[in-house]
């Protein structure tokens, strides 16, 4: 399942949950769905891989459920 | 995925359903704003009314902001975007937003340079990318989107990019659930809030609701399963006569919100005067400007702008649809001369206008209703 392509993030209030891979300063890769995007988080500064991000706009906004993927 | 199957679990969904036609008193209607576009988006795409018992009606709310700008500063952009050596970044649905002078997207046709972005971070980096040119992303969005630019903004100060500006357009959500409060003969008894804004705002943010205006709200997230919760829990505070601000999206929205998100907005942005909102009028202190301290980035102080303020056409009424008056159907050019192809009013650009959605999902539902509207 994907998450809708037709919604506008800004309108939708849409937020996605995202895996951290890596963290490179306030730069993080993260894995949406089958993708890899890059997000700043500097709003999330202790983010580490394994972290799952609510990211919007190309910013991470909060740690989901304060819980780590293994 | 993860965070989306089990919230559209249709097991759960009809359990909820039947809790909530248990809460309900026969005969006794509940109406329900979703403040929420992304909300509106997911009542029509999976038909949650049609689950629903009679007495719980779903008003659609302001909740996108796409539907809110008024036609006067989609004009302003197009006049950034024909400035000599502009290249104008936003999201893509603010392309097809119709203004005086028609929409970006027709302003692109003419030669103006407009591209799309995903995040005004993208748009930053089309400016380091293109140092021969000025790269202004106008920037749209409640409180979740406004973190974004605040902090596109401080690195653009911070690696002293030359060439990049925000034409800001932030709103703010509590200004128009105010005026709605206020609106007299308000025919709305429990509000539904925005998930992601109360991750950056927290759910303290609404309390004055229930405490000045006797209205229950509850937080909700955007899945199906999470809507029909919210709307049980709203319901069940009614039942046991309790009226306060609830959060359904635990696993994300805290009570103080994302202090770090509010403080980085605070330093890039204050909220200005007043701000005009389609079909709601001008609030005061219901948008964000750029703060001084950063003017060499705030494209209102770098270009001359229009600032007109133009009336909607007359046959649109999207500022009924807005607050809640009218269902999108009852709108005299609703599917006829306004379709998402060719948008008359801003409800039916977004697909979380509530126009688009009705339109895309919901039209065949309701022949009765249309036919009515026709005759």
């Amino acid at each position: 399942m994907t998450i809708d392509a037709v919604r506008c993030v800004t309108c939708g209030d849409v937020a996605v949950a995202a895996r951290v891979r890596s963290v490179d300063g306030v730069e993080a890769v993260v894995e949406v769905g089958h993708a890899v995007e890059r997000v700043a988080v500097d709003l999330v500064p202790d983010a580490r891989p394994g972290d799952v991000l609510l990211c919007h706009a190309g910013i991470a906004l909060e740690r989901l459920d304060s819980e780590t993927e293994a | 995925m993860r965070y989306v199957d089990e919230y559209r679990d249709p097991a759960l969904a009809r359990g909820l359903a039947a809790e909530i036609g248990s809460l309900v008193t026969p005969g006794e209607t509940v109406r329900v704003m979703e403040v929420c576009g992304g909300h509106t988006h997911t009542i029509y795409r999976h038909g949650l009314e049609e689950l629903l018992p009679p007495e719980v009606e779903l008003v659609h709310g302001p909740g996108c902001p796409v539907c809110v700008i008024p036609m006067g500063r989609v004009d302003d952009a197009i006049a950034i975007a024909e400035s000599d050596g502009v290249v104008l970044a936003t999201f893509g649905d603010m392309l097809r937003v119709p203004g005086g002078r028609g929409s970006l997207l027709e302003a692109n046709a003419r030669g103006a340079d407009v591209r799309m972005v995903y995040s005004p971070l993208d748009a930053l980096g089309l400016a380091r990318r293109e140092p021969d040119r000025h790269v202004c992303f106008f920037a749209i969005g409640f409180e979740t989107t406004a973190p974004a630019t605040a902090i596109t903004l401080l690195r653009a100060r911070a690696e002293r990019v030359p060439n990049f500006s925000v034409f800001c357009n932030h709103v703010l959500i509590e200004p128009p659930l105010r005026a709605i409060l206020e609106t007299p003969g308000l025919r709305v008894d429990a509000f539904i809030g925005p998930g992601h804004v109360s991750t950056v705002i927290g759910t303290d943010a609404y309390r004055f609701i229930p405490e000045e205006f006797g209205r229950p709200l509850v937080v909700s997230a955007f899945e199906p399963v999470d809507l029909l919760q919210s709307i049980a829990m709203l319901l069940r505070q009614r039942v046991e006569g309790r009226c306060e601000v609830e959060n359904q999206y635990t696993r994300v929205v805290r009570a103080e919100g994302n202090t770090r998100a509010l403080a980085a907005v605070a330093e890039a942005m204050e909220p200005r005067a007043d701000f005009e909102w389609r079909g709601l009028g001008v609030l005061p202190g219901s948008a964000l400007q750029v703060r001084d301290e950063l003017a060499d980035f705030d494209a209102e102080r770098l270009f001359a702008l229009p600032g007109a303020r133009i009336e909607d056409p007359k046959a649109c009424r999207c500022g009924e649809v807005l607050t809640g008056q009218i269902k999108p159907w009852e709108c005299g050019v609703f599917g006829t001369a306004c379709t998402p192809e060719r948008p008359l009013g801003t409800c039916m650009v977004s697909s979380e206008g509530a126009c688009a959605a009705f339109f895309s999902y919901g039209r065949l539902r309701q022949p009765r209703e249309a036919a009515t509207v026709g005759a």
